[in-house]
C-alpha cells in the first residue's frame, strides 16, 4: 500500500479509533490484496511507509469478498464491478484475504 | 553483557523521507531504528540492537561516491558498532551500489563484520558480490519477510565467528571462494558418476560451474563521421507524450521505437519520460537532457555527422531484467543494421 | 542493450552516470554523464550553457566512437 493511503488509514484510525474503521480494497490480485492488508492489519510488510511496524489490526475486505458482496445493492454491484469480477482469481482474493483476517485482525466478527 | 552494536544503512525511501524527488538528500544519522531496521531489531533480539540508522539519497551517494563515503563512514565510527548491516536493496539499483560501496568500506576501515543483502540482477551484486556477504533477496520489499530473517542470521553468525556455510546454506551469493573439504568418494568415481547420469539424460549438478562473462569485443571504430548515420538508443523511458505504447515505468515488457525526422529537438510539448526510477521532472522539461536531439541536429546541420537516424529506440531501464533488455537490443540491433547505422550513442540515467 | 548492439557489430558508446555499473555490464565506451536525472543537461543552467555542457558531452561521445579501444574504456575529460 503506498505511503499517503498508508498514512490516511492511519490518520483515520487514530480519529475514529480503530474498531470503528473498515478498509475496502479493490486490488487486482490475490498477492497485492494480500500485502494491503496485512499492511492494515500487521503493519507494513516492506518497512517502507508510516504503518511500518504499527499494528492496527483492522477490518479489512475485498470487494469481491461475499461480506461486502452480500451487503450492497446487487444491480449496483454488478454495474461497478461485475465486470471487474469476471477477470478476478475471486477464490485466490478471498483466500488470502481470509488468512491475513484470521492471523491479524483484532475484530473478528 | 551489553547487547552487540549494530549500525544500519537505509535510503530516502524506508526512512520515510520520500521517494525519486528526495534521492538526492544527503547523509544523515538517527538515533535507533528506521523503517526496516525494526524488523531487523526484533530478529536480532538479544544478541544485539541497532544503535544507529545512516540514511542517505540514492542519487546523492551515486553522483557524489567519494564524498558520501567519508561522511557515512564518519557518521558510522561514531557508534563504534560491532556490527553493520546495510538494505536491504532488493532489485532498486542505486540502492544496491550504495549499499555495496559503504559495506565494502566498513568492512575495509573498521574490520567489522558486515552484510547487506539484495537481488541477483541489482547492479551492487556483481560489483560486489567478490567483495562482501550480500545475501540473496527477491526482486521487490514485498519479499522483505524473508529478507530480514535471512541477513541477520548470517550477520548473527559473522558476529559470534561461527562458520559461514555455503552460498546455499546461508542464502547469500556466490563470492566466489573456494573452500578445500574431503569428499567421501574420490574424484575419479564422482566423475565417472556425473558422465554416466549425463549419457542417461539424468539431472546432475555441476562441482563447479562455468563463471558467465560475456564480454564482447569493442568493435572497430567509425572511420568518418561526416558521413556516419547515428542513432540514439536510451534506457531512461523517452517516450512521446501520452506514452502511447505504454512502456512500463518499471520491469518494461517492452521497448519503443519512434520517428523524430520532422524533430529538430525535444520539449515538453511532444515528448515525456515513461521512467519510474529517477525524478522525471528534469527529463519531462526537457526530454533532450536524456536524449540530446537538438545537439546532435545541430551536429548534423553543421556536418560534423552524417546524419542522425530517423529512429530511435526506447525502453525504460528501472528493475527491467537483463534478459528483456538483451531480448530488446538483440531485435532491434537488426533493424538498425539494415538501416546502415553506423554507429550508436546510448544514454542511460 | 549495450552489449548487444555491439554483438550485432555496431561500435556503441554509453553515455551513463553510474559509470561503475557500465563497466561491470560490460560497456567498451564509456562517458560519465552530469546525473541522474539529467544525464546531459543540468537544470541549474541557464538554456544556452545547458545546450553547450550538453554538446560537450555529444562530442566527447562521437569521439569515443572515433576512437580505437582494446578493452573497456572511459572517456573522461
Amino acid at each position: 500500500m503506498d505511503l499517503e493511503n498508508q498514512q490516511r488509514v492511519k490518520d483515520l484510525t487514530d480519529k475514529y479509533s480503530p474498531e470503528n474503521v473498515i478498509v475496502l480494497l479493490g486490488a487486482a490480485e490475490a498477492e497485492s490484496s494480500g500485502l494491503a492488508a496485512e499492511t492494515v492489519t500487521a503493519g507494513d510488510p516492506t518497512f517502507a511507509g508510516p504503518l511500518a511496524g504499527v499494528q492496527l489490526g483492522l477490518r479489512v475486505y475485498h470487494v469481491v469478498e461475499p461480506q461486502f458482496k452480500d451487503e450492497v445493492n446487487a444491480e449496483v454491484y454488478d454495474d461497478q464491478i461485475g465486470m471487474m469480477e469476471m477477470v478476478l482469481d475471486v477464490d485466490g482474493i478471498i483466500e488470502e484475504m481470509s488468512a491475513i483476517r484470521s492471523e491479524h485482525c483484532k475484530y473478528n466478527d | 553483557m551489553s547487547k552487540k552494536r549494530v549500525v544500519h544503512y537505509i535510503n530516502q525511501f524506508f526512512a520515510g523521507i520520500g521517494g525519486e524527488e528526495k534521492a538526492d538528500i544527503k547523509p544523515e544519522v538517527r538515533e535507533g531504528v528506521v523503517g526496516p531496521g525494526m524488523a531487523i531489531n526484533t530478529a536480532l533480539k538479544e544478541e544485539a540492537e541497532i544503535v544507529a540508522t545512516v540514511i542517505c539519497g540514492d542519487s546523492y551517494f551515486n553522483e557524489n561516491v567519494e564524498v558520501a563515503q567519508k561522511e557515512i563512514l564518519d557518521m558510522i565510527k561514531q557508534y563504534k558498532p560491532d556490527l553493520f548491516i546495510a538494505g536491504p536493496a532488493f532489485n532498486a539499483g542505486r540502492y544496491g551500489v550504495a549499499c555495496g560501496t559503504i559495506t565494502k568500506a566498513v568492512q575495509d576501515e573498521l574490520g567489522i563484520p558486515v552484510v547487506t543483502g539484495m537481488y541477483i540482477e541489482n547492479p551492487g551484486a556483481d560489483m560486489f558480490k567478490k567483495s562482501v556477504y550480500i545475501v540473496e533477496t527477491g526482486n521487490s520489499a514485498a519479499t522483505m519477510r524473508a529478507a530480514v530473517p535471512a541477513m541477520v542470521n548470517l550477520a548473527l553468525k559473522l558476529l559470534k565467528g561461527e562458520e559461514v556455510g555455503s552460498p546455499e546454506e546461508d542464502k547469500y551469493i556466490s563470492r566466489g571462494i573456494r573452500k578445500n573439504y574431503f569428499a567421501e568418494e574420490r574424484g575419479s568415481k564422482r566423475a565417472v558418476d556425473m558422465l554416466i547420469k549425463k549419457l542417461k539424460g539424468e539431472d546432475f549438478v555441476t562441482e563447479y560451474p562455468m563463471p558467465d562473462f560475456d564480454r564482447v569485443e569493442p568493435n572497430p571504430a567509425v572511420k568518418d563521421l561526416s558521413k556516419a548515420k547515428i542513432a540514439l538508443v536510451t534506457s531512461g523511458g523517452i517516450v512521446p507524450k501520452g506514452n502511447p505504447d505504454r512502456v512500463e515505468s518499471s520491469s518494461a515488457s517492452k521497448y519503443g521505437k519512434y520517428d523524430i525526422a520532422n524533430f529538430q529537438e525535444l520539449t515538453e510539448a511532444d515528448h515525456e519520460t515513461a521512467h519510474g526510477g529517477y525524478d522525471p521532472v528534469y527529463a519531462n522539461e526537457d526530454p533532450d537532457r536524456v536524449l540530446p536531439v537538438d545537439v546532435l541536429r545541430d551536429l548534423e546541420k553543421e556536418g560534423a555527422i552524417g546524419e542522425l537516424h530517423r529512429y530511435f529506440y526506447t525502453t525504460v531501464g528501472n528493475g527491467t531484467s537483463v534478459a528483456s533488455s538483451k531480448a530488446f537490443a538483440s531485435e532491434f540491433a537488426k533493424e538498425l543494421i539494415a538501416d546502415g547505422v553506423e554507429a550508436v550513442i546510448l544514454t542511460s540515467t | 542493450m549495450v552489449k548487444e548492439v555491439e554483438r550485432a557489430g555496431i561500435p556503441v558508446v554509453h553515455i551513463c552516470t553510474v559509470v561503475p555499473i557500465s563497466l561491470t555490464v560490460g560497456a567498451n565506451r564509456i562517458v560519465p554523464a552530469i546525473a541522474i536525472p539529467y544525464p546531459l543537461g543540468n537544470p541549474a543552467l541557464d538554456k544556452k550553457d545547458e545546450k553547450t555542457l550538453r554538446r560537450k558531452i555529444v562530442e566527447k561521445s562521437l569521439q569515443a566512437l572515433t576512437t580505437e579501444v582494446e578493452g573497456q574504456t572511459v572517456f573522461e575529460d
